[in-house]
Formats: C-alpha cells, sequence, structure tokens
C-alpha cells in the first residue's frame, strides 16, 4: 500500500480525497498556487507544496520527488483527463491513481469513445450524414459544455461549426468537431463503473444528471426518477457501461454518461475517465468510499465485491453551490467570505472547500461546495435538502442556493419530469428570487438593524482596547 | 422584543414567543435565510444630491465584479449607442460583456486590455 500520495488539485475535492487518506493512514501532500496558500485544502494536508499552476505535469512531478510521494490523486479538472499526465506518472514509477494512459487517450476522444463503445455493444446517438436535422456539434477533445453547438437548420451548419471549433481550438487546442443528432428532452444519465486490474468490472449504478445550465450540471441525485418506470433499464444501461468499459481496457473508477428517454431507449454519449464532481451521491446510495476504492485499486488489489453484492438503498442529492448570483444574470461573485453558517444534521453531508475569512479567487472555477443529502425516498431527500439549504448562509458573496431553493419547490423537479432542457425552461418562465418572507421578518430584520447600527461618530473616538485583566482571564480559561 | 448577540454579527431574537436567528452584515440583514437589504435613515446625514442619475450627464462603466479586461470595445471620441458592447472583463471562466446604458460619447477609457480590476474600478466614461 502507498505510504504517502500527492493530490493534483485543489478545493473541495482536495480536501474530500485528504480526508479519506487521513482515515487510511496514508499522508497526503497538498499542492498550491500563490492566490491558494491560505485555501483550507492546504491547511488539511499533512504536506504541501507550491507549484506555479495546476496545469504543470513537471511542476507536479517534481513536487511529488521531493516529497517523496508514491502515489498521485488527480481529483477532476485539471489534469485528470490529460493521458500525458498519466503517462509522465507511469514513466516517473508514480502510480497515477486512475485508469491507465492508454484507456484516457482513448476514450478521451469522443469520436474513438464512440468507436469503442459502439464495438462494445453499446447504442449510440447516429452521427454526421445520418443524423438529420437538429444536430448537437460537439468537440472531439470536449468536455464542459465547450465547443457544442445546437444546429436546427443546414443553412445554420457552416457558422455554428466555425464557431464551435474555434471554441474548440481555444479550449483543448484541438478544433475538431463532429454533429451527432440531438435527441430532444432527454435525460442525462450516466452510470458509475469501477474496474480492478484483474478485469473485474462492476457498476454502481446510476446517477442523473438532467438538471443543467450551459451544458453543465447543477443537481445531481440517485437512483434516477425513470428507473422507477423501467424496472430492467438500470441493470441494460449497466451492462452496456461495462461492455464500453471493457472494450477500453478500463480499470480504476470510470462514468459512461448516456442520454435516455422514458421508454427505455438510451444512447452512449461519453465517458469521463476519472473522479466525478457528483460521485457523493453514488456514495450515498451505495454506502461505499469511491476514494478508498480508486486508491486500494490503484495498488492493485482486486474489487472487493461483486456485482450481486452491490446494494442502493434510499435516496440522495448533491446541489453544486457557486460564488454566483442567480437574480443577476449568473453573475460570477467572487470576494470574501465574512460569514458562514453551515448545515448539518441527519443525512446531510457538506464537501466544502471555503471557510470564514476566505477570499474565493477570480483565478478559479467559482464553485465552493458540494451539499449532498440522503433520505430513505427521493421526496424525503428533497424535504431534507431544502432544510439544509436553510441552514446554510454564506455572507459577503453572492450565492446560487436560491436557485436550489426554487428548483427543489417546482412541481415538475418534485414529479421527476426531468430533461436537459428543463432548467433554461424554468428560468425562462421566471424565477422569483425574493421570495415573500414570513410577516414579522420585515419587522425583525428592522428592529435588530436600528439595534445593532452604528452611529457615525461626530469627534474621532479612542480605540477601545480590552482590558488586561479581561485578556489575561480569558487566556488562562483557553489553556 | 428580546435580543443577544451570540456571536460576532449573530443574534437571537425572541418575539412574542417565537424564535428567530438574524444575521447581521454590513446593510445587509438575514432573518431565518430570508434576506433584507436594510438602509438606516439618520436625519444628521442628509445631505443634497448633486445631478440626477438619468438619462443626463456623465455615466461610468464600472466593473461588476473583479476581473481581467480581456476586450475593450471602444476609445476616446467613439459615439455610442444605448446597448452598445462597451468592454468584456473576464472573471472565474466567466466572460462577462458590459453595455453603455445610453447614448452618447467616449470621453474618457481608464483601463487596457489585460488589465485586472476591482469590483467597482471605472473602466470607461461616457457622456
Amino acid at each position: 500500500m502507498f505510504r504517502k500520495i500527492l493530490i493534483a488539485n485543489r478545493g473541495e475535492i482536495a480536501l474530500r480525497v485528504t480526508r479519506t487518506l487521513r482515515e487510511m493512514g496514508i499522508r497526503s501532500v497538498a499542492v498550491y498556487t500563490d492566490v491558494d496558500r491560505a485555501a483550507l485544502h492546504v491547511r488539511k494536508a499533512d504536506e504541501a507544496a507550491r507549484i506555479e499552476s495546476y496545469l504543470s505535469i513537471d511542476a507536479i512531478l517534481e513536487a511529488a520527488r521531493h516529497h517523496n510521494a508514491d502515489a498521485i490523486h488527480p481529483g477532476y479538472g485539471f489534469l485528470s483527463e490529460n493521458p500525458r499526465f498519466a503517462k509522465a506518472c507511469e514513466d516517473a514509477g508514480i502510480t497515477f491513481i486512475g485508469p491507465s494512459s492508454r484507456s484516457i487517450a482513448l476514450m478521451g476522444s469522443k469520436t474513438e469513445a464512440r468507436r469503442v463503445a459502439h464495438e462494445g455493444g453499446a447504442p449510440i446517438v447516429p452521427s454526421g450524414e445520418a443524423a438529420g436535422f437538429p444536430v448537437m456539434l460537439k468537440a472531439v477533445a470536449g468536455g464542459g459544455g465547450k465547443g457544442m453547438r445546437r444546429v436546427d437548420r443546414e443553412e445554420d451548419l457552416a457558422a455554428a461549426y466555425e464557431s464551435a471549433s474555434s471554441e474548440a481550438l481555444r479550449a483543448f487546442g484541438d478544433g475538431r468537431v463532429y454533429a451527432e443528432k440531438l435527441i430532444e428532452n432527454a435525460r442525462h444519465i450516466e452510470i458509475q463503473i469501477f474496474g480492478d486490474k484483474h478485469g473485474n468490472l462492476v457498476h454502481l449504478g446510476e446517477r442523473e444528471c438532467s438538471v443543467q445550465r450551459r451544458h453543465q450540471k447543477v443537481i445531481e441525485e440517485s437512483p434516477s426518477p425513470v428507473m422507477a418506470l423501467q424496472p430492467d433499464l438500470r441493470e441494460r444501461m449497466g451492462q452496456a457501461a461495462i461492455k464500453a468499459a471493457r472494450a477500453a481496457g478500463y480499470y480504476n473508477a470510470g462514468t459512461v454518461e448516456f442520454l435516455a428517454d422514458n421508454d427505455g431507449n438510451f444512447y452512449f454519449l461519453e465517458m469521463n475517465t476519472r473522479l466525478q464532481v457528483e460521485h457523493p451521491v453514488t456514495e450515498l446510495v451505495t454506502g461505499l468510499d469511491l476514494v478508498r476504492l480508486q486508491i486500494d485499486i490503484a495498488a492493485g488489489a482486486p474489487l472487493p465485491f461483486t456485482q450481486e453484492q452491490v446494494g442502493l438503498r434510499g435516496a440522495a442529492i448533491e446541489c453544486r453551490i457557486y460564488a454566483e448570483d442567480p437574480a443577476n444574470n449568473f453573475f460570477p461573485s467572487p470576494g470574501r467570505i465574512h460569514q458562514l453558517a453551515e448545515p448539518s444534521g441527519p443525512g446531510v453531508r457538506l464537501d466544502s472547500g471555503i471557510y470564514p475569512g476566505w477570499v474565493v479567487p477570480i483565478d478559479y472555477d467559482p464553485m465552493l461546495s458540494k451539499l449532498i443529502a440522503w433520505a430513505d425516498t427521493r421526496e424525503h431527500a428533497i424535504e431534507r435538502m431544502l432544510r439544509a439549504l436553510g441552514e446554510y448562509h454564506v455572507g459577503g458573496i453572492k450565492t446560487n442556493i436560491p436557485l436550489f431553493q426554487a428548483i427543489l419547490k417546482d412541481p415538475a423537479f418534485r414529479r421527476g419530469d426531468l430533461h436537459t432542457g428543463y432548467l433554461d425552461q424554468l428560468l425562462k418562465t421566471g424565477i422569483n428570487f425574493q421570495t415573500e418572507p414570513p410577516a414579522p421578518y420585515g419587522e425583525v430584520a428592522a428592529f435588530v438593524a436600528a439595534k445593532t447600527a452604528k452611529p457615525k461618530p461626530t469627534a474621532p473616538s479612542t480605540p477601545q482596547l480590552p482590558s488586561t485583566w479581561l485578556t489575561t482571564g480569558r487566556a488562562e480559561l483557553m489553556r | 422584543m428580546n435580543l443577544i448577540e451570540t456571536e460576532p454579527g449573530l443574534y437571537s431574537v425572541l418575539l412574542d414567543g417565537a424564535s428567530y436567528e438574524v444575521r447581521v452584515l454590513g446593510n445587509e440583514v438575514t432573518v431565518n435565510g430570508h434576506r433584507f437589504e436594510i438602509a438606516i435613515e439618520d436625519p444628521r446625514q442628509w445631505k443634497r444630491r448633486n445631478g440626477a442619475a438619468g438619462t443626463q450627464g456623465r455615466i461610468s462603466i464600472t466593473a461588476p465584479m473583479p476581473g481581467k479586461v480581456v476586450r475593450l470595445m471602444v476609445s476616446v471620441g467613439d459615439a455610442i449607442t444605448a446597448g452598445q458592447s462597451v468592454v468584456v472583463v473576464e472573471a472565474m471562466k466567466m466572460q462577462n460583456e458590459l453595455k453603455s446604458p445610453r447614448d452618447g460619447h467616449v470621453t474618457e477609457v481608464r483601463v487596457q486590455q489585460n488589465d485586472s480590476v476591482n469590483a467597482g474600478a471605472i473602466l470607461v466614461l461616457i457622456e
């Protein structure tokens, strides 16, 4: 087993991995850039190394060597799906906690992934000439919604191709774009798979991620509400995912994304060769620690359970909490967090990378934390999430908490009536984020404001220093 | 009304047997999760406002958040129409196009491409 693991990431995921390492008795090495010197993930790790960039393969390998780390966990984003990084780790004799560089390269090309999945027997969305309009243009090297364009008419194709291609070139250094039939009103459902280095592969059920804005997931849940309508769908999708993974010679954690309709049809979209942002919902319904599983498998252990032993229990929902203002066109809202009250209590999990006094930097993704609720049924999980969101207070910056409160109260969401266009439609109807507070709230607010308002001094006042006696007394008590 | 401060900026309020958790941060007061913007009116602080915020006079295009100026679409002397894009500020991987709220002329440009700017910084003046 590994003695020390470097985490090539930042924020909540770096801290989440650190926590598992501590439970396993493995030392953790954080990395940080200058703007992240005061970040929570640095403080909570056993060791830390300064790097120029989270994208610098050389700097991260140098830090790993300097700290004698024997493995690297890439988290998600940054270098996690970069085959050159995985290869560089392999060449340096440091274990990359993930699949082989070959599997990453194979699945990293969307067109290659489609071919491999199709050969493995997974249904794919018709592409190219066969597609017919409307189509979705996608970057071959794509991800995160970059380089994607919906095209409804042939005459719009050239212009859309141009803009998608230039966006893809800027984002991935690869301007290749392909066309896929647009499946309207489809659900985005993905299967979590796990493989070991001995050829065993299992699936851990699905996550429904249909609530999206600009092709970015906003809410994820497991199980998918559609599974109640189609009892055999999970097993059919699970087996299709395993086939695609087997065709790629896959091991470690991976996610196979599908588009699915309410009639039980589904199509392979792409495979993500990393731990996903939304992995906690799977952890809560399976009871597994996916990071521990990743580490054990990377160290050569066989999967400790069979497909038949995987049980799913209850329902879990995740909200991605962002520093952005939903009432003002989702403008980013970086800055200092002056106050913080975090939710807790039954069935609530918070994977967070913030603390009171932390200044959310403008340099990175605005995700602050992930709030996950688990309960025996989907309805109870939604009620629990609403309760937890009500407890969550981030003072000083704006967050998208009000957006989640609106979605979770929406009748269509409550019915599980979801598709990838759901949130755009809801936003178009206009959400009123200024919900009417109960009657005495305004009165209470005004009272407290008046009571606590500091009158502007008319003359310069001398600063009030605490008395020495009082300070000493407190210091004694703190010993 | 019964009020105690339980931690800095956090108050427990009891009113008619009901309990409220109240947070105060600047002019923002949150009661059981509901946010209120509070304006304290102190007659001693009243001042005559100069100029009206309307369609006349000088207006400034300010950065809504800290970020980097990635594109500057105007220069001094340019005629500009309402809704025309003036400058693009990028923060947290998001590009935000700032537009002129009305017609006029660009009288001053205070930033250059690639400048880092703070929230509220004046970028362009229009008259």
